[in-house]
Parts: C-alpha cells; structure tokens; sequence
C-alpha cells in the first residue's frame, strides 16, 4: 500500500485534507487469503476434478471442479436444487448410499482419490466427517455414548474412551453444559446442543476434514451463532466444507465461497470478492436477491 | 410486485434519487451565489447562506437512509457499493455546499460599492460555470453509470485549477490601491472554494467509477503535481 | 364498534350431535359382542378354576374326577415358546432384509408379496402341511411338540416380519446416515443403531404375533395333538389349552365342558397379559 503522501497544500481546505489522509488510495482488491493458523496439520486438501453425478438419469452435478484448501471454510451456494448438497455427498461417498445414485470423476484428499476402486468405503468416512440438517443424536444413547459412538461404531474397542469424549466435547464448544449429565439421554437436550453433540460425536473419530449440510437450518439464531463460532475454531484443526442457503451465513464464516447453479459451479473465489465485486452477473443477481 | 425484493429496490433506488437531487441543489445554489457576486447582491448573498440548511437537511436525510438500509437489507455486492457510493456523493454534496457559502459569505464583506477588477471578476464567474457543469456532468455520469463521461470531468478540473492560478497571479498585480488589493484577496478566497467545488465533482466521478468497476481510484487531476496510475 | 363473529347455526349444532350420536352407537355395538364374551367367559369359566385345575393333568376317566388342566397349560407354554425362537429371529431378520438391504428391488418386492400371501393362509393349511410333511412322510416319527410349534411358528413368521417391517421403517434415515457417515459398515449401523432404536417396536410385534399363535387350535391337532400327560419333552406328543378345549367342549359331562370353560378363561387372560406387557414395552418406545 502506498504511503499517504502529503500534497502540495495551498488549494484545498484543512478538512478535506484529513478526509483524504484516510482514504485508501489504493484498489479495493480482496484481502490476501488468511494463512492457515499452526494446527495438528491433520486437515487435508480436497481436489474435486470433473466430478459428476447422477440420480439415475437426473444428471445433478456437472463435471465441476474445485479446491478445498486445508484449515480454510469453503461455502458453497445457491439456490435450491443447484446441487450443492449432493455435491457435498460425494466427498464422503455418501452419494452412493441412495438406490440409483452414482458419480464419477476424482475426489482426491491430498493425492489419494477416493473414488479409486481400492480405496474402502468406510475409511473415507473416517477422514471425511460429515454434520448433518437435522441433529442426529442416537435416540437409545446417552450424551456420553453418542460421542463414543463414532468411535466404538468404527471397531474401537474398550480403549478408554473417557478422555477422548471430554476432549471431543471440548472441541465442540459443548463440555461445561453436558459434563454432569453425561450419562443423560442425547436427544434431551436442546437443539442447538443436539447439533454440537453430533459435532462432537464427528470429531471424536478425528478426521481431516468436516463436511457441513446446512448444520444451522433448524436451529434459533442463537444456536446459529454459537456453531458459527465453532467453526471459526475447528478450522484451525480441520478443512471445512460449508453448504448453506444463507448468504449471510456464508459471508460471515468463509474463507471462500463456490455459487452453484443446476450443477454447474459458476464462480469460486474468495468470500469477500463474491459480496462485493463478483466476475459473473448471476453470481451478482443471486447474491443480491433478484432471483433465488 | 414482479421484482424480487422490490421494496428493497425502490428505496435504493429514491436514496440514489435524493442523493443526486442534492447535486441538483448545489448547482442552483451556485448559480445564485454566482450571480449575487456579480452584482453585489447581499440580499441574494444572505439567501444563499440560509438556503444551506437545505442541502445539510439532504445530507441528513440520505445519510439516515442508508444507515436504515444496510441495517435492515443488508445489501451485498453491487448494491452495497452503490449504497457506499451514495454516502460519499452526499458527503461532497454538503461540502460544495459549504462552499457556495464561503463564496456567498465573501460579497458583503467587499463593502457596497468596491472597487472591481474586471478581469479577475471575469475570470472568477468564468469558474463558476465552469464548476456548475462540472456538477451537472457529475450528476449525469452517476445517473447513467457512465466511466468516460466521470474521466472527462478532470479535464474541465483543470481548466477551473489553471484560471484559479491565473487569478493568483492577477490578484498579485492588482495594483497600489488598497481597496482593490483588499477586493482582490476577496477574490482569491472565492477562486479558492469554486476550485474545490470541482474537486469534490470530480470526487462524485471516482465515485461512479467505484460503483461500476468495483475499483477504487483517484482519477488523475492536476493537483497533484505527478498523476499516479494503477 | 365490536367484531362480528357469528355465533355456531343450530343446524350445525344437530348435525354435531346427530353424528356424534351415531358414532358412539356403531362403537357401542363393536364393543359389544367383545364385552359379551368377556362375561361369558368369566361367568362360565371362573367356576372350573381351582387349584386341582391348575396343578392336576387330565385324568381322562369317565368317572371320578376330571382333573385339571396342567399339561395344556404347560404343553401351550413350551409349544409356543419353542415356535416364538423359531419365528422371531427369522421374521426380524426377513424384515432387516427388506428395509436394509433389498428396498425396492424386485427379489424384495417378490419377498414382500410372498410375505404378504403368508398372513392370509389358514392356519389349518399350515398344520396340514406339517402333518403331510414331517408325520406322514417316514423318518421322521409321529406326532410331536416341536413340530406343533413349527406349525406355529410358520403362522407366526409373517406377522412378526409385517410388524418388524413397519417398526424398521420408522427408524428415521438421519439416523443411518450419521452412523453410515461416522465410517461404520452396514452391518454394524443395523446392529447397533437401527436394531436398537427399533427395538421397542419389534417387541410389541413379536409378542402380538406370539398372542395370536397361543390360540391356534388347528395346527396343534395335526402336529402335537392331544394327550393327556405333562411331558417336558418336545419329541413327545403334547397337550395344549386350545386342543384341550377342543377335546373337552364335546364331552357329555358337565364338568368337563365347565373346564373347557375355566381353559378358554386362562388362554385369553395369558393372551391378555401378554398384550398388555406389548403395550407397556410400546410406550417406552421412542418412535411411536
């Protein structure tokens, strides 16, 4: 940025000149990308290379292709139907698990590609954990058992457990509710620490990266506001994939946000830049409301 | 209602109206002050500094009105520059029309019947038209999101900054009588605030360029001594 | 000025209660005849109750005491738990097929309708062919109990899987799909979450499939038809409430018929238990 320089002087008032001194005098150009805060360097890059799928004929995601940088929140926006979600399905191969559904195309974490027909299905849903619209608990189990869920559903066995539950629900934002009640039913609890118990039961099977379907839809502003703030803390930890039909949602909690459009990725660029000054009209006609 | 968000849309779209009435305003303001220096107008010159409460009114009003909107519409992307734009347009606005003022304050000042120097009166009125079309053409570049139209305002600024020189230099040979070397500084105050107002008009023309392109930049204008591109 | 709501029209109000007089008749009169035998059963059977009735066999004689009704109400027991194991594992696990597994593929779609055939076959058709298969064809003995309780459990295998059915589907998928995403195999989401969750529910069916078999006189007459002794062995022929009534509502005494009575009072009081403990674990249920 350039130095504010003092001008010759005689022509203009004393007031304007403060004004100037504090204007930016340079192009307003998006911020230089937040680097990764030191983590456990656990968190992956997912590179998406002509991803395509299909609910049966229904062609719902159009050969995209798309980074997810590590340690950083991806939004990915639209309207209704665009295919953002099933998009986000395929990360963790949970599109498949509906009668019909296919994809093909390379979904690599680092360099691995998940689609590769050597690679287990359910070690890909370890390292790619997903957080669901609705909060999820398991209804038989307590706050305690839902966390050790995750880990006991993927073979652990009676290693002690208690340490990585506290430690997952810490992570989660959610200990000093629940720790003296760990033993008390999961879905008692209110929404928005239903939705925090789910993350936590997520996180406690340490994976390198979480997907997020709209985590905040059926909660009150507040419990919004609160998951809001743990994922500014997660992704220190983890690469975040956020798909959310609020915009101001996205704003506020993306490093970078990708506008999908009946399965065609429009534009992807760093959050700032899509609200302020997006490339592509549609991009600018959804974001401001004029359709969508 | 066949808009989407269409209550959104009319009130963005009557700030942007009031915020360039205010331009409109100041150009009626500066040709009266105009036309009350060149006559010795105090009465006139009185009006012109009441009629301000006018324009700070405006600023008000739309500076009130985009507070409401960002609270209550959040408005993103190109309406958010736009609404950004709007509250630097006002600001300028109430500033050239502090300017009229200074200009306006001038004429009682200069006594009833002072002597004149014809040829910087000349040249004084001459930047006064030259200022007035300069927010005309303002108001007209904003209005029609126009880029080149807001860069030609530059060169008619620098015309107004070379007759402000031109009267510096008159003023400094105005001659022994003290009362016209006393009219002749008068003057130069006068020169000195219609020059402003054509920087602030050119200010209103980075503006439209801010809206357009997304880019902020100040268009080069002969104040400055060296231009600095992108 | 005050709102103008109008007030309900009479003839609304006589229709209201024309149709509310109508209903509560056509439920009176279905309620009726189940009120009815109720009152007969009790009236006529409570009077065969005694404790020889409950500790005693039947002696069979003509003359002298009947006896009680001991080895029916033991022979029930074994029968229809022994066709319980048989059918609840297999119903369940014909029901984790369809909703787990299958879906909506045509061999489950085929599955479903064969299912469907299985709860409208007679329960008699069943024993016959027991009786035609396992006693008839040679090698593989006469009458015995656990063949009457694989009459029953052929009964019972359809409604525990229609049950079942319901119950699993009522298992919301988000929860499968967190367990899936958590990087679980199928097996163990069925296992540990679904199975579970369902749990209530498959009781619920299990236990009113069970209610329905304990009273099935049919099957048990071709398969471990009647005796008289208690026997704790399954290979034996067996004695059981339904077929005790069946033998006894046609003897000549009195006595005899009363303790058919006294049996039919007992079957229904255990299906009646039995309902009501369905009930109970239904309402621990979390689905329903």
């Amino acid at each position: 940025m350039n130095p504010d320089q003092q001008t010759p002087e005689t022509t203009r008032e004393a007031t304007d000149e403060v004004a100037d001194q504090s204007l930016q005098r340079q192009a307003v150009v998006a911020k230089p990308e937040p680097k990764p805060a030191p983590g456990t360097g656990a968190a992956r890059r997912i590179t998406v290379k002509s991803l395509n799928a299909y609910y049966g004929d229904n062609h719902a995601v159009k050969g995209l292709d798309l980074v997810f940088e590590p340690n950083h929140v991806t939004a990915i926006i639209g309207p209704s139907g665009c295919g953002k979600s099933t998009m986000v399905r395929c990360l963790n191969r949970m599109h498949e698990e509906i009668p019909g559904a296919r994809a093909s195309g390379e979904v690599l974490l680092d360099d691995i590609d998940v689609y590769d027909a050597s690679i287990d299905v359910v070690a890909v849903r370890r390292a790619v954990g997903m957080v669901f619209q609705k909060p999820n608990p398991f209804p038989t189990m307590s706050v305690f058992d839902n966390v050790a869920a995750g880990m006991r559903l993927s073979g652990a066995r009676g290693k002690d457990l208690n340490e990585k539950v506290e430690s997952s629900l810490r992570g989660a934002g959610l200990w000093e509710e629940v720790k003296d009640r760990l033993g008390t039913p999961g879905v008692g609890l209110s929404g928005g620490q239903q939705q925090r118990l789910c993350i936590a039961r997520t996180i406690a099977v340490e994976p390198e990266v979480i997907l997020m379907d709209e985590p905040c839809s059926a909660l009150d502003p507040i419990a919004t506001l609160k998951i809001e703030e743990l994922i500014a803390e997660l992704k220190r930890r983890y690469t975040i994939v956020i798909v959310t039909h609020n915009m101001q949602q996205a704003a506020r909690v993306a490093d970078r946000t990708a506008f999908m459009l009946t399965g065609d990725m429009v534009e992807f660029a760093a959050t700032e830049k899509i609200f302020t000054n997006p490339d592509d009209s549609r991009t600018e006609e959804y974001v401001t409301g004029k359709f969508g | 209602m066949h808009e989407a968000r269409y209550a959104f849309r009319q009130e963005l779209r009557k700030l942007e109206e009031q915020a360039l009435g205010g331009l409109d305003m100041v150009e009626s303001t500066l040709g009266r002050a105009l036309e009350a220096l060149e006559h010795q107008d105090v009465e006139l010159a009185s009006l012109v500094i009441v009629d301000d409460d006018r324009i700070d009114g405006r600023y008000l009003e739309v500076h009130q009105g985009i507070l409401s909107l960002l609270a209550t519409q959040a408005p993103v992307a190109g309406d958010l520059r736009l609404v950004a734009a709007l509250l630097h347009v006002i600001k300028h606005v109430e500033r050239m029309g502090d300017q009229c003022v200074n200009v306006a304050k001038v004429i009682p000042l200069s006594g009833h019947e002072p002597p004149i120097h014809e040829e910087i009166l000349a040249k004084v009125l001459e930047m006064g038209q030259l200022a007035r079309s300069e927010v005309r053409q303002s108001k007209q570049a904003f209005e029609l999101r126009d880029v080149a139209l807001a860069e030609d305002l530059v060169r008619q600024d620098q015309l107004i900054n070379a007759h402000n020189r031109e009267v510096f230099k008159l003023a400094l040979e105005a001659g022994d009588d003290a009362d016209v070397r006393e009219w002749a500084m008068h003057m130069i105050l006068v020169a000195r605030a219609l020059e402003r107002v054509g920087d602030n008009a050119v200010d209103v023309g980075e503006q439209v360029a801010f809206v357009v392109t997304g880019l902020f930049r100040e268009f080069a204008d002969a104040s400055r001594v060296s231009s600095r591109e992108e | 000025m005050s709102a103008v709501l109008p007030p309900v029209s009479p003839r609304r109000r006589r229709t209201d209660t024309v149709m509310r007089g109508v209903v509560g008749v056509l439920t009176g009169l279905a309620i009726l005849p189940l009120v009815l035998v109720l009152y007969y059963l009790f009236s006529k059977g409570v009077g065969a109750w005694s404790v020889d009735f409950f500790t005693t066999d039947p002696s069979g004689r003509f003359f002298g005491s009947p006896g009680g009704v001991r080895s029916a109400i033991v022979g029930t027991v074994l029968i229809v738990g022994v066709a319980t194991l048989m059918a609840v594992p297999f119903g369940i696990g014909v029901a984790l097929y369809l909703v787990e597994y299958g879906k909506e593929s045509k061999f489950a779609n085929v599955v479903r309708y064969f299912v469907d055939v299985m709860t409208g076959v007679p329960s008699i058709v069943f024993g016959l062919f027991i009786y035609i298969t396992l006693i008839l064809a040679t090698g593989f003995g006469g009458f015995a109990g656990w063949k009457g309780s694989l009459a029953l459990a052929l009964l019972m295998l359809p409604v525990v899987t229609r049950a079942g059915e319901v119950v699993l589907n009522l298992v919301p998928d988000g929860l499968r799909e967190a367990a899936l995403a958590l990087g679980a195999p199928r097996w163990r989401v069925v296992l540990r979450v679904v199975l579970p969750t369902a749990l209530p529910g498959l009781i619920t069916g299990s236990l009113l499939a069970v209610a329905r078999a304990a009273g099935e006189t049919a099957p048990l007459l071709f398969t471990a038809t009647i005796v008289k002794g208690t026997t704790l062995n399954l290979n034996d022929q067996m004695n059981s409430l339904p077929a005790q009534i069946f033998n006894d509502v046609r003897q000549a005494q009195d006595r005899i018929v009363e303790r058919a009575w006294g049996s039919a009072l007992t079957l229904v009081l255990m299906i009646l238990l039995l309902t009501l403990i369905a009930r109970l674990v239904q309402r621990r249920s979390r689905l329903t």
